[in-house]
C-alpha cells in the first residue's frame, strides 16, 4: 500500500507542475488511491465536510481578511511611518524599517502576503528613491513579508495545530523566536549590502527633533498599534479563542479603516471582503480533498509503514532531521505554505515523534520551511506577488531574494532544527509545555 | 455581477465575524453567552468557503503552482498546456462530483440536525453541491475559450 | 476479515487496554478470520462523524459515545442525573436496561447493531480554581465550557454555573488561558485523559452516566459467517460484563489520579447531590422531553422508574 501511496503522491506532483488547480490535484491522487489502491471511498465526502466545520479553521479568512483590510485603510502605513521615525534616518535604515515594519505588521495578520501588500507599494518606491536597487527593495521587502506566518497569530501555525492536534497557543510562540532572528538577519545583511548602495540620506535630526517626530507619529499609529495589543493580549489574556480573535481584529479593524485612517471606502472594502473570501474559499476546498486524502492514509497506516520503511534506511536523528528539511525545502519550492502542512505533517509527526522531536519544535520547523516555500520558486506566490506590486521583472527578483534567503533564513531553518530550546523556551515560558 | 460577487462574499464574512464577536462580548463583558450562536455560525461559514471556491474558479485564481508554464516558450503551447489543465480538471471533478453526489443523496436521507437548535444540517451539506457544479461549469468555460483561442491562432496561420 | 475500530481516547488509555484485549480474544476465537485492527484517539474523527461513518458502511466498528445529530432522541443516552448510583446504572444502561433497549433500536434505525454497552464514569465538573459553594445550585459566576449537547448546556445553568460553548478543539486552550473557568459534561476520566494540566477542582456531582457503546455497522457484521457473528457478539457480551465489574473502581482510580496531580477532590454530601438531581429533574428534564418528543421519552422513564 506504500506503493500506491507514493504513486498518489506521484500523480499528485505531476498534476501541480502541469498547473492543475490544487483542489483537483488532490482528486486526482484520491483517484488514485481509490482505482489502485481499492480503498473504500463511501463517507469520505462526509468526513471532510465535517472537518471543514470545525470553527479552529475560521481563524483563516478571518485573520486574512484582518490583513487585506489593515494595508487597504492605511493602518498598515501609519505602522510603517512609526518604525520609520525610529530608524529612517540611519544609512541602510529604510531596508530595517522594512523587515521590522513587516514583523509589526505580522502581530495583527496571519498571513505571509499581508506585508508585501500592504507595505511594498508604499516603501518600494520610496526605496528606489533613496538609492536602493528597486529589485533588491522588492525582494527584501518580499522575504520580510514572510514574518507574517512566523510572528503570531499565523494561519500556518493555526492548521498545523489543528491537524496535530497540538495547542495552537503553543504553536504560535514555537516560530515568534525564529522569527525575530530572521528579522534581526535581514536587519543586519541590509546594513551590510547598504554600504555599496547610492544612498541619499536625511540629515540627521537632533534627539528633541527625533523625540517630537516619534511622538507625533506615535500618536498617529495609536490605533494600529493598539491591534497587536487586543489580538495577542486577548489571546494570551484569557479573554478569546484564537478564532475570536480573529473576528476582533476584523471587528476593530472597519471603523478605525473607515474613520480614523480614512483609507477604506465601500468600493475597497467590498473589494477586500471578495478578496479575503475567493482566496479563503480556494484554500479550504483544496483543504476538504487533502483532508480526505490524508484520512485514506490514516485508514492504511501509511505514516507508521512510513515510519518503519525510513528506519530500515537509517535511525540516525542528525540525518533524519537533514533529509526532512531538504525534502521540506523541495516541498516548499512547489507547493504553498498551508497545502505542505496538511500533507506533511500527519504523515511525519509519528517520524518526528519516534526521533524524540516534540510536536511543538516540529511546528517550528515546519513553520519556517513552509514559510520560506512563499519565497523559493518556482512556486514563489509571496515573491511574485512582490515582483507584480514593485513592478519588476520575477527574473531581477530572484538573485537577490536567493541571497537573502541563504544568509537570512538558512541558518535559522538549521538552528531551528537542530536546537530544540530555539522554539520550545517560550512555550515552555508561558506552561504550554 | 462583480458588485453582486463582492456584496454576498464580503456580508457572509462579516456575517460570521460578527457572530464570534457578539460572542465575545457576551462572554467577556456580560457574562452571559449566547446558546446556540457557534452553530449557527456554520450555516454562512460554508457557504462563505463554498462560494469563495466558487468566485475562484470564476476569476480564475485557484491557486496553482504554474512551475511548467515558466519554461513554455509559446504562448500556443501555454494554451494546449491550460487545455490539459482544464480537461485534466474536469475528469477528476467530475468524479468527485459523483461521490459529492452520493453525500447529498444521505444527507438528504438522514437529514441530521445542528445539537441545540435542530437547524438541518442539509442546507449547509447543498453548499458542496452547488459550488461542486459551478465550477466545473467553470472550468467547462474556461476549456472552452482556450480551444476557440486555439482554433482562431490556427486560422491565422 | 479486517474490522477498523475507532474510540476516542489515546493509545493506552484504560478503553484502549481494554478494546485491544477484546480484539485479541476476537482473533482467538475465531481462528484469525476476524481481526480488528484498533483507531485510537479519534484518528478516524470525532464520534458523531465516526458515527455516521459507520452507518454507511465506511468504517466497522466504534467504541464512544452516542451521536445526536443523525436523531436527537439519542440524546437519552446523557440525559443528566437518571440513574444515582451504580447500582441504578446498570439497571437502566446494562443489559435489558430501559435506556439501553430504546439505544438498540435508535442505533437500528441508522443501519448500526449494538453489540455492548461501555460503562464510562458518573459525570462531574472539572474547574482551573477553587470552588465556590460546589454543594449549592445557587449562581456562582464560574464560566464553563460546556459540549454542543443540550442537556449539558441546560444542566450546567441549573446547577448555577455560566456555560459558554467552545468548540472541543479549543477547549483545552481555553481552560488554559482562563477565557473559562472550567468544563462541565465529562467525568474523572475524561477530565484525566484531556484536561488534568488545567483541573484545580474536580467536583464529582454525578451529572449525568457517561456510557459508550460498542457498535458495528450492519453491512460490517453481515459480511461475516454466521457462526463468526455469535462468536462476536458473545465476546462483546464478556467485554461488558467485564467493564461492570471494574467501571466503579476505575472511576475512583481516576479520581485518584487526578488528586495525585495535585487537584482537590470536592465531597458533597447525600442531601446536596439530592438537591442538585432535584434542580436538573424539575428545569431540565421538561425541556429535553420536549426535544426528544415527550411520549416517547416519558414512556422510557417510567421504565426507569420501574
Ligand atoms: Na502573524
Ligand atoms: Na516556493
Amino acid at each position: 500500500m506504500v506503493e500506491v501511496a507514493m504513486l498518489a503522491v506521484g500523480l499528485l506532483v505531476l498534476l501541480l507542475t502541469l498547473g492543475v488547480p490544487l483542489p483537483w490535484c488532490f482528486g486526482g491522487a484520491i483517484m488514485v488511491m481509490y482505482f489502485v489502491g481499492d480503498v473504500i471511498m463511501k463517507g469520505n465526502i462526509l468526513w471532510g465536510v465535517q472537518q471543514l466545520g470545525n470553527p479552529v479553521l475560521l481563524a483563516i479568512p478571518l485573520f486574512v481578511l484582518a490583513g487585506t483590510i489593515m494595508s487597504e485603510s492605511g493602518i498598515a502605513a501609519s505602522l510603517l511611518r512609526f518604525v520609520n521615525a525610529f530608524v529612517g534616518h540611519v544609512r541602510g535604515g529604510l531596508g530595517v524599517v522594512a523587515a521590522v515594519s513587516c514583523a509589526v505588521i505580522g502581530a495583527i495578520s496571519g498571513s505571509g502576503l499581508t506585508g508585501i501588500a500592504a507595505i511594498g507599494p508604499l516603501l518600494i518606491p520610496e526605496m528606489e528613491k533613496r538609492g536602493y536597487p528597486r529589485a533588491y527593495a522588492t525582494a527584501l521587502i518580499a522575504n520580510s513579508s514572510i514574518l507574517g506566518l512566523l510572528i503570531p497569530p499565523s494561519v500556518t501555525m493555526i492548521v498545523y495545530g489543528w491537524v496535530t492536534d497540538t495547542s495552537i497557543l503553543a504553536c504560535f510562540l514555537s516560530t515568534l523566536l525564529p522569527g525575530l532572528i530572521i528579522m534581526t538577519n535581514f536587519s543586519v545583511v541590509n546594513l551590510w549590502l547598504a554600504r555599496k548602495f547610492p544612498l541619499v540620506l536625511d540629515d540627521k535630526p537632533s534627539l528633541s527633533e527625533l523625540s517630537s517626530e516619534v511622538t507625533k507619529r506615535g500618536i498617529h499609529a495609536f490605533p494600529a498599534i493598539l491591534m497587536p495589543v487586543i489580538i495577542l493580549g486577548g489571546i494570551y489574556g484569557g479573554i478569546m479563542t484564537p478564532t475570536e480573535a480573529a473576528a476582533v481584529a476584523v471587528i476593530y479593524s472597519v471603523p478605525v479603516g473607515f474613520l480614523i485612517y480614512k483609507g477604506l471606502r465601500w468600493d475597497n472594502f467590498l473589494a477586500a471582503g471578495k478578496e479575503a473570501s475567493t482566496a479563503v474559499g480556494a484554500i479550504m476546498l483544496m483543504i476538504l480533498f487533502s483532508m480526505i486524502l490524508s484520512q485514506i492514509f490514516v485508514m492504511e497506516s501509511i505514516p507508521q509503514k512510513l515510519v518503519s520503511a525510513i528506519f530500515e534506511v537509517t535511525q540516525n536523528r542528525t540525518l533524519l532531521l537533514i533529509m526532512i528539511i531538504v525534502m521540506l525545502l523541495l516541498v516548499g519550492m512547489v507547493v504553498n505554505d498551508v497545502t505542505a502542512i496538511i500533507l506533511i505533517a500527519p504523515l511525519l509527526l509519528p517520524l518526528m515523534t519516534a526521533i524524540e522531536v516534540s510536536p511543538i519544535q516540529f511546528a517550528a520547523i515546519m513553520g519556517v520551511t513552509t514559510a520560506m516555500g512563499g519565497v523559493t520558486p518556482p512556486y514563489a506566490s509571496i515573491l511574485y506577488l512582490g515582483a507584480r506590486i514593485g513592478n519588476v521583472p520575477v527574473t531581477s527578483v530572484i538573485r537577490p531574494a536567493m541571497f537573502l534567503i541563504l544568509t537570512g533564513y538558512m541558518p535559522v531553518v538549521i538552528l531551528t532544527a537542530f536546537w530544540p530550546d530555539l522554539s520550545l523556551w517560550l512555550p515552555r515560558l508561558f506552561g504550554y509545555l | 455581477m462583480e458588485r453582486i460577487v463582492q456584496i454576498l462574499l464580503t456580508g457572509l464574512i462579516c456575517t460570521v465575524a460578527l457572530g464570534q464577536f457578539v460572542q465575545v462580548i457576551t462572554r467577556y463583558v456580560f457574562q452571559t453567552p449566547v446558546m446556540g450562536l457557534e452553530e449557527t455560525m456554520l450555516y454562512p461559514m460554508f457557504w462563505l468557503y463554498m462560494l469563495g471556491a466558487v468566485n475562484a474558479s470564476r476569476e480564475n485564481s485557484h491557486i496553482r503552482a504554474n512551475v511548467l508554464e515558466i519554461f513554455l516558450e509559446t504562448e500556443r503551447a501555454r494554451i494546449v498546456l491550460a487545455c490539459l489543465g482544464e480537461v485534466l480538471s474536469l475528469i477528476i471533478g467530475l468524479w468527485l462530483l459523483t461521490w459529492v453526489w452520493d453525500f447529498m443523496r444521505y444527507s438528504w436521507r438522514v437529514w441530521r440536525e445542528s445539537p441545540t437548535l435542530y437547524i438541518p444540517v442539509f442546507y449547509a451539506d447543498v453548499a458542496l453541491l452547488v459550488a461542486m457544479v459551478l465550477m466545473l461549469a467553470w472550468s467547462a468555460l474556461h476549456l472552452m475559450r482556450h480551444l476557440r483561442a486555439l482554433a482562431g491562432g490556427q486560422a491565422h496561420g | 476479515r479486517d474490522l477498523k475500530l475507532s474510540h476516542v481516547r489515546p493509545q493506552d488509555a484504560t478503553i484502549d487496554v481494554e478494546v485491544r484485549a477484546f480484539a485479541g480474544a476476537v482473533a482467538a476465537a475465531t481462528g484469525d478470520r476476524v481481526k480488528i485492527e484498533v483507531f485510537p484517539a479519534s484518528a478516524l474523527g470525532d464520534y458523531t462523524t465516526v458515527q455516521e461513518r459507520i452507518s454507511v458502511g465506511a468504517i466497522d466498528m466504534a467504541v464512544q459515545p452516542a451521536g445526536t445529530a443523525a436523531d436527537r432522541r439519542m440524546q437519552i443516552s446523557s440525559f443528566p442525573f437518571l440513574a444515582e448510583n451504580w447500582e441504578q446504572a446498570r439497571a437502566v444502561y446494562g443489559p435489558g436496561g430501559a435506556v439501553r433497549e430504546a439505544m438498540v433500536e435508535l442505533y437500528a434505525a441508522q443501519d448500526i447493531t449494538m453489540l455492548a454497552a461501555y460503562p464510562v464514569y458518573f459525570g462531574g465538573i472539572a474547574l482551573n480554581r477553587e470552588a465556590v459553594t460546589p454543594g449549592s445550585t445557587d449562581p456562582n459566576g464560574i464560566k464553563v465550557r460546556v459540549p454542543g449537547i443540550k442537556s449539558f448546556q441546560l444542566t450546567g445553568e441549573a446547577l448555577g454555573y455560566i456555560p459558554a460553548p467552545i468548540p472541543f478543539s479549543e477547549a483545552f486552550t481555553a481552560v488554559q488561558t482562563g477565557v473559562v473557568d472550567g468544563v462541565i459534561g465529562s467525568g474523572a476520566e475524561g477530565y484525566y485523559a484531556s484536561f488534568r494540566d488545567v483541573t484545580k477542582t474536580y467536583i464529582p456531582a454525578n451529572t449525568h452516566f457517561e456510557v459508550w457503546y460498542m457498535i458495528i455497522s450492519n453491512e460490517s457484521l453481515s459480511d461475516m459467517s454466521e457462526e463468526d457473528q455469535a462468536t462476536l457478539r458473545a465476546q462483546a457480551e464478556a467485554f461488558e460484563a467485564t467493564r461492570w465489574t471494574v467501571a466503579e473502581a476505575d472511576q475512583g482510580v481516576n479520581e485518584q489520579k487526578l488528586a495525585g496531580l495535585g487537584a482537590t477532590i470536592v465531597s458533597l454530601s447525600d442531601a446536596e447531590l439530592e438537591a442538585m438531581a432535584a434542580k436538573v429533574r424539575e428545569t431540565v428534564w421538561p425541556q429535553i422531553l420536549e426535544d426528544v418528543g415527550a411520549d416517547w421519552g416519558q414512556a422510557i422513564l417510567d421504565a426507569v422508574a420501574q
